[in-house]
């Protein structure tokens, strides 16, 4: 089966950088790849996806910005009075009830989020400022923006 | 109707208000054509170059609204050189020169000028509507003009133009007299913007219903907009960077609570995360968002927020939404009827991509659906069939496979039954875009079944010449088709001439036409303007022995009754 002029090697499943051999019928030198590439990325050109140039200046500008996909973010959880802390990886959680749900099985006790008292522990967090907070008050990715660490408080006692 | 006096006739004709109905009057008879070009107001020319200024006047000399657009629809992705030309200075110029009461002006892809802009606010006493898409050429100078000299400015639109910033201060050379605003959109500005005189005007404008802030406007900013301006039925965020002062942000959402009015919301040119959430007590308001410059936003956040919004008609939103995220679109917007899903990935191989999966839920789910343009990294046959089968009302198909030549990625088939299943389905498809590995027979099929079709783009499709004999020859309403990539050469281009005559437009560009071949049209056809654009050098073409067989970079031609363009760049070559 014979396959129309392509630009076939311009595949995204491709795994070497090399750049797309041009087609072999039209000296195309409006689309010569003028743009050295100094990242391992394929090159973008600037014709195709059929897309605007607000579009793709703006999606330029995000890859230079953006963090990787599926970031993780480790912080340090204390349970008070114990010296050594452990780490986890808050985006592996979908919001708060999975937290607790994970740390009530790492520290082997039950965890809340809410107001100290006499019964249960409680959790806590330092955030962006260093101030210790009270988790759950604010949106779960709010959260994960603002955290720096955690830290389970034991019971009051009197 | 010819016992009728003129008048009673031209008050009939009043309701009739599409220009092709207008012109399809004008056909009927002599005193009819007579009647209509008196009493037509408003002109659409859909090529700016298929006429000239002076035939438009003398033939319309009444008109109050005129549309125009320049360049063909491919330089909207790099494909042609910014001086190929469509200036609309010689059409304001004429304009202000015969005196006509021009209320309205619609440019689409036309090289404006801030002496056009000048003229333009000067000529006009009544001049109340401007509207820019996807122009270049002027500043904010150019805008300064506009809002000091139009006294009764209604609408000051700008979509997406290429304007270059002077920082200026032209929001403060509004009058304090202006009061009659009702729509401003400047989203495409980059520089900073006046925010004293931007809250001023908004104050004073009771009339606004559609406002598009640019980039420059903060949160706080936002707030204190909405609050003076709660009757907003189009909004358009700017920067909406996550305020952690919490007093703006309650601010905010004080404001955004009292816009019941609300419909349409669009920008969010920069934006947190989870800014959105403000915004949930109007969405189940909501019929258009837009929300396909907001890159920073994950899935997630879009999804919780497309939840609210249960009578959205129009969604316009970038790919991370994923499959998942256009399944809940199927199952809350019952009310959809376009969709655009844009690629958010440009270099490929990301995973948070949309797929056919996602594009058979939408159709599944969405009855009312017409219009869509998908950005997607595969497809199949059996997907496509499914969705013509689930939403046979089709106007407007515009399928992009990222990668070119992609064949369907389960049976590796061309696409070429899925996109037949479509064609044959959708009776009423008037737009259609392929993409994928396409052979011949996809368009034997559009030839056969899209009797209504009026615009195809094709890119690295077909094997032969027989493919775009097959569109030219059965598509009876093709009014602009264009190409690129693809290997249709003379044959094909010079099977029946005759046929571009009931066409807007041809665009072939990278495909196997020769300098010859476009030479035997050009003889062949002179009221074709055939343009060959070759930003090499154009005398190589001549001087290299092979001179006829040589291939032709690009070419665009089209219908005209004036003849030759005089303003054509260098390289630019009118055969």
């Amino acid at each position: 089966m014979e396959f129309s002029n392509s630009c076939s090697s311009f595949s995204s499943s491709s795994l070497d950088s090399t750049k797309p051999s041009p087609s072999e019928s039209s000296v195309n030198l409006s689309l010569s790849l003028t743009f050295p590439s100094t990242s391992p990325q394929r090159e973008a050109r600037q014709d195709w996806p059929p897309i605007k140039s607000r579009l793709r200046d703006t999606l330029k500008g995000r890859r230079l910005l953006r963090r990787r996909d599926d970031t993780s973010l480790f912080v340090k959880v204390y349970m008070e009075g114990v010296p050594i802390g452990r780490k986890l990886d808050l985006c592996a959680f979908s919001g708060y009830e999975s937290l607790l749900e994970n740390l009530s099985h790492m520290f082997d006790t039950p965890i809340i989020c809410g107001k100290r008292d006499r019964k249960h522990h409680v959790l806590t967090y330092e955030d962006k400022d260093g101030d210790w907070m009270m988790v759950g008050d604010i949106p779960w990715d709010m959260f994960l923006e603002t955290v720096r660490r955690l830290k389970i408080t034991r019971p009051e006692r009197y | 109707m010819n016992y009728f006096p003129d008048e009673v006739v031209e008050h009939v004709f009043d309701f009739v208000t599409s220009h092709k109905d207008r012109n399809a009057i004008s056909l009927v008879c002599k005193s009819w054509y007579k009647i209509e070009r008196y009493s037509r107001q408003k002109v659409f020319i859909g090529n700016c170059y298929a006429t000239n200024p002076e035939r438009l006047l003398r033939r319309f000399p009444c008109l109050k609204s005129l549309t125009l657009k320049g360049k063909p629809h491919f330089a909207d992705f790099n494909l042609v050189p910014h001086e190929w030309g469509g200036f609309v200075q010689p059409w304001i110029e004429a304009l202000a020169r015969s005196r006509v009461g021009l209320e309205e002006l619609r440019l689409k892809r036309m090289v404006v000028t801030d002496e056009s802009l000048e003229l333009l606010s000067r000529s006009f006493v009544n001049f109340k509507s401007l509207v820019l898409v996807s122009c270049e050429g002027f500043t904010t100078d150019g805008l300064a003009s506009i809002a000091a000299n139009c006294r009764h400015l209604r609408d000051l639109d700008l979509q997406e133009n290429e304007i270059d910033d002077h920082r200026g201060q032209w929001l403060s050379c509004f009058p304090d007299t202006c009061t009659t605003l009702v729509t401003l959109n400047f989203a495409c500005l980059e520089g900073e913007t006046n925010l004293v005189a931007l809250e001023r005007l908004v104050a004073r404008s009771p009339n606004l219903k559609s406002l598009k802030l640019n980039r420059a406007v903060p949160l706080d900013a936002l707030a204190r907009l909405m609050s003076c301006a709660p009757q907003m039925v189009d909004l358009g965020v700017g920067s909406y960077e996550n305020d952690p002062d919490s007093e703006s942000y309650l601010k905010l959402q004080a404001a955004i609570k009292k816009c019941t009015s609300l419909r349409s919301l669009s920008g969010f040119l920069e934006a947190a995360p989870h800014c959105l959430s403000a915004f949930h007590p109007i969405c189940h308001n909501l019929t258009s968002l837009n929300l396909s410059y907001a890159a920073e936003i994950h899935g997630s956040h879009l999804i919780k927020l497309i939840q609210h919004c249960k009578k959205l008609q129009r969604l316009w939103i970038l790919d991370s939404i994923g499959d998942k995220g256009l399944e809940v679109v199927a199952s809350t917007c019952k009310e959809l009827q376009e969709l655009r899903v844009f690629p958010s990935d440009l270099v490929g191989g990301g995973n948070t991509a949309v797929t056919e999966e996602g594009l058979v839920a939408i159709s599944a789910g969405c009855p009312k659906l017409h219009s869509i343009l998908y950005f997607c990294q595969q497809m199949t046959n059996a997907a496509l069939v499914t969705v013509a089968k689930n939403c046979p009302n089709f106007i407007r198909f515009r399928l992009c496979i990222l990668e070119p030549n992609k064949p369907d990625h389960v049976t590796s088939q061309p696409l070429d039954e899925g996109f037949g299943a479509i064609v044959k389905a959708c009776k009423n498809l008037r737009r259609l875009s392929l993409s994928g590995l396409l052979t011949d027979q996809v368009f034997l099929y559009i030839g056969m079944y899209a009797n209504q079709l009026e615009m195809l783009s094709i890119a690295f499709a077909g094997d032969t010449d027989k493919g775009m004999l097959y569109v030219l020859n059965g598509c009876k309403k093709m009014k602009k088709l264009e190409i690129r990539d693809s290997p249709f050469g003379d044959t094909a281009l010079l099977a029946d001439v005759s046929k571009y005559e009931t066409m807007r437009s041809l665009w072939m560009s990278s495909c196997e036409v020769t300098l010859s071949g476009c030479k035997r049209l050009a003889e062949k056809a002179p009221w074709l303007n055939v343009e060959i654009i070759n930003e090499t050098d154009n005398n190589r073409m001549e001087e290299n022995g092979h001179e006829g067989r040589q291939k032709v970079d690009k070419l665009y031609l089209y219908r005209t009754v004036v003849g030759t363009r005089m303003d054509a760049p260098p390289f630019v070559w009118i055969l």
